[in-house]
């Protein structure tokens, strides 16, 4: 799962040189769906991005470790997704907390870890 | 006295005779001698000239055009004279002295520049790495925009090292993995000054064996470069893609100035690659590209040729890769999302399992963030656990590659 040490394609290519998403809504949990499926004109990365979140809503970081990017250049590639209608934006809503069940197996998890 | 006078006419006659007959001879004597004389001052002009030519046109062509001794038979009164022949030899001995002393210059000054190139090419190499291991690490977008330039920077500065160490003799260097045509194509843009012009139409549904990816983005890069430095700023540099019965072709087009037939001659020889390459007669600027394109398509056995219009009256590029130079794209497999169970499952670290929500699978619309959702519909726990799980696993899989960086974020 490690990446290649050198990508044949550069990251500025992938984004246009651009590091600045052009929407700041993106942290590593937020999650994001398909809108539109066409995919026509797009660059092979947000394809793939389309391709993945197919299934249902994906949260950032795991679409950056899919793709292999850094996740700032994610949030860039994912801010033009959803300004060009492609992707709409899903974040958890704040009211549902996990249940202390669920908690504590991520606690017990994590002990059992460390 | 009258046998007196006889006498004497008889003798005046005989001298007369022998006189005349010492005069015409002398003259034809003369004749002769001016005749041979004036054919030798003729031989001694021609000889002359024939040197003359020798030391003006012949040696400096010898010279100029390696291994082309010039073919001048020497006509008129030289015409297969010692001299001539003298003078063939000489200059054959003038060639092959030229030509051993040319060879031997190219071959110490192309081991020169490949060791000098090969340095240079390992530090480009590894501060790719190393850019590529920070621009991993840092995510402050201000810090990465300036990463990406440096990577542009160096990516150029790898390309040029790499195209020169080539035209040396050196190999491409770095085996990559088979890579799709469209990853080719767009690796070969990364590397050039002007990669936001090029416009990539179409993807072929093939990849590059892993032994021709090297080369094959390389000679792609110099032709891209020289579109997008050939024709204006404004205008893109479009690559289109063309299967044929027996391989693909890679059509680049720009919008720039056409060659003229001087200018296609000289790139058709360069971009042929059969012949070896004087790094003496690169010009000022050395123009290496096509050069170097010409010894990595004889070698990796690819054909380009620049010798056709583009449509919008520049040059059209196109690089003819055969058949055994391509392959099968083996794409990943998008992931799959397997069905939600009713217990919670958990990882190999003991830690509950994210479980995706499948989209659409109620065929209910997704959500938008403006568009309120429902508070008060009761969610399922899988979908609380999305959340977290989905930090468990990114944060994972975006660490994986440089376990120090977390560490040291942990620390912070």
């Amino acid at each position: 799962m490690r990446p290649p040490e050198r990508p044949l394609v550069r990251l500025h290519v992938v984004t246009g040189g651009r590091a600045h998403p052009s929407r700041n809504v993106f942290d590593l949990v937020t999650l994001v769906a398909v809108a539109r499926p066409a995919t026509t004109g797009l660059t092979p990365e947000q394809r793939r991005v389309m391709e993945l979140c197919r299934g249902g809503a994906l949260s950032v970081a795991e679409i950056a470790g899919h793709l292999r990017l850094p996740v700032t250049i994610t949030k860039v590639l994912l801010s033009d997704l959803v300004d060009s209608g492609h992707l709409v934006v899903r974040s958890p809503a704040p009211s549902q907390r996990p249940s202390a069940g669920l908690l504590q197996e991520v606690l017990d998890g994590l002990r059992a870890r460390l | 006295m009258e046998h007196l006078s006889l006498l004497a006419f008889v003798c005046a006659s005989i001298a007369f005779f022998a006189v005349s007959l010492v005069l015409v001879r002398q003259r034809r004597l003369t004749a002769r001698l001016e005749e041979e004389s004036a054919l030798l001052a003729a031989k001694l002009t021609a000889r002359d000239q024939a040197l003359n030519h020798l030391v003006a046109v012949g040696l400096p062509q010898v010279m100029a055009s390696p291994g082309h001794p010039p073919a001048a038979p020497h006509r008129g009164l030289l015409h297969q004279t010692d001299f001539a022949r003298d003078l063939d030899a000489v200059t054959g001995m003038f060639a092959s002295a030229a030509d051993g002393i040319r060879s031997h210059a190219d071959k110490s000054a192309k081991g020169t520049l490949r060791t000098m190139m090969r340095t240079v090419q390992s530090l480009a190499n590894e501060q790719q790495v190393v850019i590529t291991e920070m621009q991993r690490r840092h995510d402050d977008p201000a810090v990465l925009e300036d990463l990406l330039r440096i990577d542009h920077m160096n990516a150029q500065l790898g390309r040029r090292v790499q195209a020169t160490a080539v035209l040396c003799g050196s190999w491409p260097g770095l085996q990559r993995q088979a890579s799709s045509l469209d990853d080719v194509v767009r690796g070969a843009t990364s590397r050039i000054r002007d990669y936001l012009r090029i416009k990539i139409y179409a993807e072929p549904n093939v990849a590059v064996v892993s032994r021709a990816v090297e080369p094959v983005v390389l000679a792609v890069a110099e032709l891209l470069d020289n579109a997008a430095r050939h024709s204006q700023p404004s205008t893109p540099v479009e690559v289109n893609f063309q299967t044929t019965h027996n391989g693909l072709a890679i059509m680049i087009d720009d919008a720039g100035v056409a060659m003229d037939a001087e200018e296609l001659q000289h790139a058709a020889e360069l971009l042929d690659g059969r012949r070896s390459v004087d790094v003496h007669r690169l010009g000022d600027p050395p123009q290496i590209g096509f050069a170097a394109i010409g010894v990595l398509a004889a070698r990796y056995g690819f054909r380009v040729s620049v010798d056709s219009r583009s449509p919008y009256g520049g040059v059209r590029a196109v690089v003819f890769l055969p058949s055994e130079l391509l392959t099968a794209v083996t794409r990943e497999a998008p992931p799959r999302f397997e069905a939600v169970p009713a217990a919670p499952v958990l990882t190999s670290g003991g830690l509950p399992k994210r479980r995706r929500q499948e989209a659409g699978e109620a065929g209910e619309p997704v959500v938008s963030l403006s568009a309120p959702a429902e508070p008060a519909r009761p969610e399922p726990s899988r979908q609380k656990a999305a959340g977290l799980g989905a930090w468990q696993r990114g944060t994972r899989s975006g660490r994986a590659g440089s376990p120090s960086a977390s560490e040291e974020k942990d620390q912070r």
